[in-house]
């Protein structure tokens, strides 16, 4: 094997001279000493603003009913249901990403899974808010839930809604565990490099006397690669049950047995989108280029590229699947999504998750930042308004004319989806904050390997 | 998809395109597509406006409202204490525990004459009106209108005490008052005048009589802003006297209606329907003919073979044309091109093949002459003595000329006390006569009635009226026919009735019931006590119904007929007044049952709307919602329009009854007042309207916006041929589709409902009978808007063909009851399931509103309680409420259950007798209201019942089969009989 220096692609998971302490200085300086920087406290701002929009909107929606949405008959679902799909899909690509990356040993994934991983659980966080306030009764939401009661009464176990309820449930539990026990050893780091009493008790006790001996090191190895095991069946099991909430139902346009796949395609596609675009912010406003390179941008947008192109076949599928039938209602709701009332809807999803991605080709494209953030929100935008469009655009011309109408949202609707936007960029920026956005045991082991990889090469 | 918005142009152009490619029918709804009106905006004025002037009460105010709420403190229950000695139960009567509900007999006014109806009662609260099957009118069916009087009792803005000059007042001080008033016209009741609606009370009327003899020159007004002043002068063209025809559909084998809608809103119109539809039942192969003229779509029209619009000057020529065919000496001058001169004689040809089984009906919107002319052909083809008779009118009015010169002596100031019974003529009166300036100059006028309304507050008194479920009386129906109108409950507020007021004025006897007692004691004579007993049980007095007049018919006014209207190009356009389906002459503003139940063929609820032909809108490049403003005769009245399929291109068709201004916290405002633009002399249809176009826009509240080009074809209509072709045909082994759930035990029953779409004539009863004995809470005007009206029956409208002349179907829509249902499956709490007898039961109490079942729901019939739609906070709508039926609250699904509650009640009369329910035993509200029958309910699994023989029909359908639900509710195909001779001519 001949001598080969050290390649600009290998280096670029983590900028050069990065030492086991500058990563650890780096990240923690920005957990504990350094002060708030201005764009996070102007982000904060609006956050927190629009968290109060959403604490408004829940306090309103709770005294008066979901009247004050745009819903009605036939169309029962829109934003709720939209918004819920939306950021529960987007908590999917966190999972994936470290879950899945660590289980295939990838090692770019180290400098993601951390911020990824919170996003996860935020997203999901946030998600689960809505499938509970869009109820009628929300007092009632755990009768949704299979639990001993006197009156022997138990869920309806054919109905999709119920095992929707298990699997956000058994997800939100496994995401935050999962980042949790990832966050040990640098909540210990934390802990031993705070001055403040404050600060050391709050990361004392949340490292759960996290000591970094080996025995400890072997145990959170064996639960990380556990639960990673874990968490890549989950990530295809919830978001196919989401898809069934839908294919469930008779309607033309739900009917489908396309949708848990479609449904998993979409929410990786979102969730590479979002992680996408916190990097691309994160790495900007604190400094992280070292550690979130031009290497992980790309392969961001490879995969945020691949999905798209999974995207496309799925809505290619679909139409293909409704006009082979013959079925006339299948037909019918597939030329109104092309030319009914909603057809803007229909065409913006296309652009944004079909042509807008495929930029990405271009590797000079994939280098422009500011690119790769715009082509990132717009998938996101776009995922959004295809899960609109699945929703309304299904109900509001199903079988019989006479029950034919639109829906249009309410101030309501909006403040609770941008209030829904603000509730995560307020846990996000909170997390940020106080937690260390990238994973210092993980980069450690990866200067590590340099380091050792580097000492091979030079020793032959 | 298209619609008929901005660009009007070009979406009719599409919208013919699509039909002219249309294979099969072709059904759709509107011609707007709610898609379009992206302007949707949100109009925030609520329909039920607070009461917002209480708030700014001065200390005069506070001291009035503290005065009638210690005078009304002690009504906080039903009634007041009864005044006759209190017995308590020591032994309960039989049938007279809580939970059981009785029935009184009673009558009820409805499209100017009186109904027999059954009052239900909970524990002396009226919760429900059911039609008497005993009476003719009746037969067990009421209207709309009728089924919403029980509103009416608890509407808490019902007149609840005398006021003078606007404060509160008592009926004693009233009582000093009528006093003084007797001194005043003592000697000979000059200056003494009364105005009132159609006496349809004997008693009344005799009071009437005993009032007129003491002051001999008093004079009493009976107008009615709907009245039967043309039917009356054409019997008087034809006859030489004013008489009233009484027809016989169910003997009539081919109609001529000439802007006659006698399904909808003749006198008599509940027993009409049923009898139209028995000689229309198809199933033995035979049905009459319906041919319909009329410048504005009807209920009657929409039911016709042949539909013809026709303006007026339309209808008159059509008639003229049609006397000449059949031999009747009219010049024959009368233009008309070939088209309709195929038509005349199709018609002419038709009639003639069936004499003295035919009828020529005109409408009380049309002028005399062609009533004379109806009258004359009926004589001819030997039709009258079999399908129409003439009578007296039972309960005649004064020419409306009358009021005219009443409101002119009131003018000149020759009127000292204007007494107002029940009516409102500051409302109603036509705009020339200027009423509330010449009351203005009356010295003293009183007015009685329900509510503290615009004439009300223009009297110096005003003294509330009980309501008929409050007071004794009797009343008439539309063939003579007298009823007792017993009360169901003490007067809930200080009221009385009109015979109490008159005896007040006229001194004697003042208790109502001994009133109407006198009055029948005296024409029973023998035996009364034991006959009143009966009629009380009943609703039937036995004094027989007016008898028939023999009349000759005069054929000398043939030659006076006024001529022909000049043909009128493009010149004016015509403006036709209509009471409006609902709120009639708008006597019911305030009934918010009535004003949410989506209008016949409009579908339009909160307000009225400008009707224009389509062809009209697309000239003036106007969308539904678009206010124009309404210019006649120096009037100027704006209103929204609504394009509507079917109407004749000229016409322009207002609905009265709206924009009342003192109706109460539902009514006021709703809508546009089109009375400013009615005239004494054009009661029904003026010349020379000009419509012009204002830039506004308002959202209307309608429940429907689309029609389909989609091949679900919800509504099946065959030709009579097509059925006695499909009928002799061997059945079609059913392909009955494969589940992959297992097949359920058979239950004891098997529930299941047959809708006959060739009856239903879409008038929707049904629907308001359904909301009042299911508790079904009114949402208002904004919530209709955004698609959350809460009826559990809906009727649906389509519409096929050319929107210029359209076939209309109706289709009422209850819940499916599928045997697999698809909400089943999908609620996560179960709280929606089957039960053993084929129901599909929603379970309040376990609902946590996901709102699944509904989108899943391929018919649509699921409703949700979006926001507290029930009213329970003001406490007199809890008397109307069906204690049966759970009141349901927010956040929770509902829909139709077929009357479970009325089937758990049979089950524990059969199960208390230890034997199985009988067929009939349980109807439905809806099925028990229908007036033509069309809906029959029943055990399924019985093969003897009456569903089951229904649903062997061979016109039985299931809506979307293809679904494979497997309803319970099935529909039975409307059937036409067009005439041969006129292809291609179908309505």
């Amino acid at each position: 094997m001949s001598a080969r220096a050290p390649t600009v692609r290998d280096d670029a998971l983590l900028g050069a001279g990065e030492t086991l302490q500058s990563v650890t200085d780096t990240i923690a300086d920005r957990a504990l000493d350094r002060p708030p920087s201005r764009p996070w406290l102007a982000l904060f701002l609006v956050a927190l603003g629009l968290t109060g929009l959403f604490m408004v909107s829940i306090a309103w929606l709770l005294l008066r009913g979901v009247g004050i949405w745009g819903i009605n008959i036939p169309v029962a679902w829109a934003f709720a249901i939209a918004n819920y799909v939306w950021w529960i899909a987007i908590g999917m690509g966190g999972t994936f990403i470290s879950a899945a990356l660590y289980i295939i040993g990838k090692d770019w994934r180290s400098s993601i899974n951390r911020y990824a991983e919170a996003m996860t659980v935020f997203a999901v966080s946030v998600s689960g808010v809505f499938p509970i306030l869009h109820l009628g009764r929300p007092e009632f939401f755990y009768w949704l839930f299979a639990y001993p009661n006197k009156m022997t009464l138990w869920p309806q176990w054919r109905s999709s809604l119920f095992w929707d309820f298990c699997a956000i449930l058994a997800y939100l539990i496994f995401s935050i565990l999962y980042w949790y026990a990832g966050l040990i050893p640098d909540l210990a780091s934390l802990r031993d490099r705070a001055r403040s009493r404050g600060k050391q008790l709050f990361y004392g006790v949340l490292a759960l006397g996290w000591r970094g001996e080996a025995r400890h090191w072997a145990h959170l190895e064996a639960l990380m690669l556990v639960m990673a095991g874990l968490a890549v069946p989950l990530v295809f099991s919830v978001h196919s049950m989401v898809g069934l909430d839908f294919s469930e139902g008779l309607l033309p346009g739900w009917h489908s047995t396309i949708f848990p796949p479609y449904f998993v395609a979409g929410a990786l596609f979102s969730g590479f989108a979002m992680v996408l675009v916190l990097g691309i912010t994160l790495r900007r406003w604190y400094g992280l280029g070292a550690y979130i390179t031009e290497r992980h941008l790309d392969n961001l947008a490879r995969l945020v590229l691949t999905m798209s192109l999974i995207m496309a076949y799925s809505y290619l599928a679909e139409i293909f699947t409704s006009f082979y039938s013959g079925d006339p209602f299948e037909i019918g709701q597939s030329m109104a999504r092309f030319t009914g009332a909603y057809a803007w809807v229909y065409w913006l999803v296309i652009a944004c998750n079909v042509l807008v991605p495929q930029l990405l080709w271009w590797p000079r494209l994939r280098r422009s930042h500011a690119l790769l953030l715009l082509v990132g929100l717009t998938v996101l935008v776009g995922m959004w308004f295809e899960r609109f469009m699945l929703i309304v655009d299904t109900l509001y011309r199903s079988y019989l004319p006479s029950m034919w109408g639109m829906f249009y949202p309410t101030f309501w609707d909006l403040a609770m989806l941008f209030g829904s936007v603000g509730l995560f960029l307020f846990l996000f920026l909170l997390f940020a904050r106080w937690l260390p956005v990238i994973s210092m045991h993980e980069l450690r082991k990866l200067v590590h390997k340099r380091a050792t990889r580097v000492v091979a090469e030079e020793g032959t | 998809m298209s619609s008929l918005t901005r660009d009007t142009p070009a979406r009719a152009q599409a919208l013919q395109a699509k039909l002219g490619n249309a294979r099969g029918p072709r059904f759709w709804r509107a011609l707007e597509e709610l898609a379009d009106s992206e302007a949707f905006r949100r109009d925030l004025r609520g329909a039920f406006p607070r009461l917002a002037d209480a708030a700014a009460m001065d200390r005069r105010g506070f001291l009035k409202f503290l005065g009638v709420s210690l005078a009304l403190a002690g009504l906080a229950g039903c009634s007041a204490p009864p005044q006759g000695e209190m017995v308590p139960w020591v032994r309960q009567p039989e049938r007279m525990d809580g939970d059981l509900p009785q029935f009184y007999a009673s009558a009820l006014p409805t499209a100017g004459y009186a109904v027999g109806v059954l009052v239900e009662s909970h524990m002396g609260r009226p919760t429900k009106i059911e039609g008497n099957p005993k009476h003719p009118a009746s037969l067990g069916a009421t209207d709309a209108r009728l089924q919403a009087a029980v509103w009416q009792v608890w509407d808490p803005d019902r007149s609840q005490a005398p006021l003078r000059d606007g404060d509160v007042a008592s009926w004693d001080d009233f009582a000093e008052h009528a006093l003084a008033l007797d001194k005043r016209h003592r000697r000979d009741g000059s200056g003494l005048r009364i105005l009132s609606g159609r006496v349809l009370s004997p008693t009344l009327a005799a009071q009437r009589e005993a009032l007129l003899q003491r002051y001999p020159s008093a004079r009493w007004i009976r107008y009615e802003p709907i009245g039967d002043a043309n039917t009356l002068a054409g019997a008087r063209l034809a006859f030489g006297r004013p008489l009233l025809p009484r027809h016989h559909f169910e003997r009539a084998e081919v109609i001529v209606a000439l802007d006659a809608d006698f399904l909808a809103s003749f006198p008599g119109h509940v027993r009409y329907a049923r009898d139209f539809a028995t000689a229309r039942a198809p199933d033995n192969g035979r049905m009459g003919r319906l041919y319909a003229l009329e410048p504005t779509p009807s209920l009657t029209g929409a039911m016709a073979d042949h539909r013809w619009p026709a303006d007026m000057r339309g209808v008159d020529r059509f008639a003229r044309l049609l006397a000449a065919e059949l031999g009747v000496a009219v010049a024959r001058d009368v233009p008309a091109d070939a088209a309709l001169q195929v038509r005349v004689r199709a018609a002419a040809a038709d009639l003639r093949a069936h004499r003295g089984k035919g009828l020529v009906v005109a409408g009380e919107t049309q002028p005399p002459h062609v009533h004379a002319l109806a009258h004359l052909l009926n004589r001819t083809l030997g039709n009258a003595g079999s399908c129409v008779e003439y009578i007296e009118p039972p309960a005649p009015l004064e020419p409306p000329a009358e009021l005219a010169a009443l409101v002119a002596s009131m003018r000149a100031g020759r009127v000292q006390t204007l007494l107002v019974l029940g009516a409102n003529p500051v409302y109603d009166a036509p705009s020339d006569l200027r009423f509330a300036d010449a009351l203005a100059r009356v010295g003293d006028s009183i007015h009685h009635g329900l509510y503290r309304d615009e004439t009300a507050r223009a009297c110096r008194w005003h003294l509330p009226q009980s309501h008929a479920l409050e007071a004794w009386s009797d009343s008439l129906d539309s063939d003579g026919r007298a009823s007792i109108v017993q009360p169901l409950l003490r007067p809930l507020y200080d009221s009385r009735s009109a015979h109490e007021l008159l005896a007040m004025l006229t001194g004697g006897e003042s208790d109502g019931r001994a009133l109407v007692r006198a009055t029948w004691q005296a024409r029973m004579g023998d035996g009364f006590e034991a006959r009143w007993r009966t009629s009380l049980q009943e609703g039937l007095l036995p004094a027989p119904p007016a008898a028939p007049v023999r009349v000759r018919a005069a054929s000398a006014f043939v030659a006076e007929l006024p001529p022909l209207p000049k043909p009128a190009g493009e010149a004016p356009l015509e403006l036709l007044f209509r009471p409006d389906p609902s709120l009639w002459d708008g006597r019911d503003a305030n009934n918010g049952w009535l004003q949410e139940l989506p209008r016949p063929l409009t579908q339009l609820t909160w307000r009225n709307a400008a009707l224009v032909a389509p062809a009209l809108a697309e000239r003036m490049q106007l969308a539904n919602g678009d206010v124009v403003e309404l210019r006649l005769h120096g009037q100027r009245v704006r209103a929204p329009i609504w394009i509507m399929p079917g109407q004749a291109p000229r016409s322009v068709t207002v609905h009265l009854g709206f924009g009342r201004r003192a109706a109460g916290r539902v009514g006021d405002g709703v809508g546009f007042d089109a009375y400013p633009l009615r005239q004494s002399r054009m009661f029904w249809a003026a010349h020379g309207l000009q419509l012009k176009a204002t830039g506004e826009h308002v959202e209307l509240a309608a429940t429907q916006h689309h029609f389909t080009t989609e091949a679900s074809d919800p509504i099946h209509v065959l030709t009579l041929e097509e059925l006695v072709a499909k009928a002799s045909a061997p059945a079609e082994p059913g392909a009955a589709q494969q589940s992959l759930y297992p097949p359920r035990e058979p239950g004891d029953y098997s529930w299941g409902m047959a809708i006959d779409l060739n009856a239903c004539i879409g008038c929707k009863a049904c629907t308001i009978a359904c909301q009042a004995e299911n508790n079904i809470p009114v949402v208002g005007a904004d919530e209709v808007r955004r698609g959350r009206e809460m009826h559990w029956i809906r009727v649906d409208r389509y519409y096929e063909g050319d929107p210029a002349a359209p076939g209309t179907q109706h289709q009422p829509v209850p819940c499916m009851m599928c045997e697999d249902a698809p909400c089943e499956i999908v609620c996560p709490v179960g709280a929606t399931l089957h039960d053993s007898e084929g129901l599909n039961l929603q379970v309040y109490n376990r609902c946590v509103g996901t709102r699944f079942c509904s989108n899943n729901c391929p018919y649509k019939v699921r409703r949700f309680n979006f926001l507290q739609y029930s009213d329970v906070l003001t406490e007199t709508y809890k008397g109307q409420r069906n204690p049966d039926v759970s009141v349901r609250n927010r956040g929770v699904m509902e829909k139709c259950t077929y009357c479970i509650q009325r089937i758990e009640r049979a089950h524990i009369d059969a199960d208390k007798d230890s034997r199985r329910i009988a067929d009939g035993e349980v109807v439905t509200a809806c099925q028990a209201v229908c007036p033509t029958q069309a809906i029959v309910f029943g055990d399924m699994g019985d093969p003897d019942s009456a569903v089951s023989r229904a649903k062997s029909s061979p016109r039985e359908y299931l809506m979307l089969e293809e679904l494979n639900t497997r309803p319970h509710t099935s529909y039975a195909a409307r059937v036409r009989n067009p005439n041969p001779a006129l292809p291609g001519d179908a309505a």
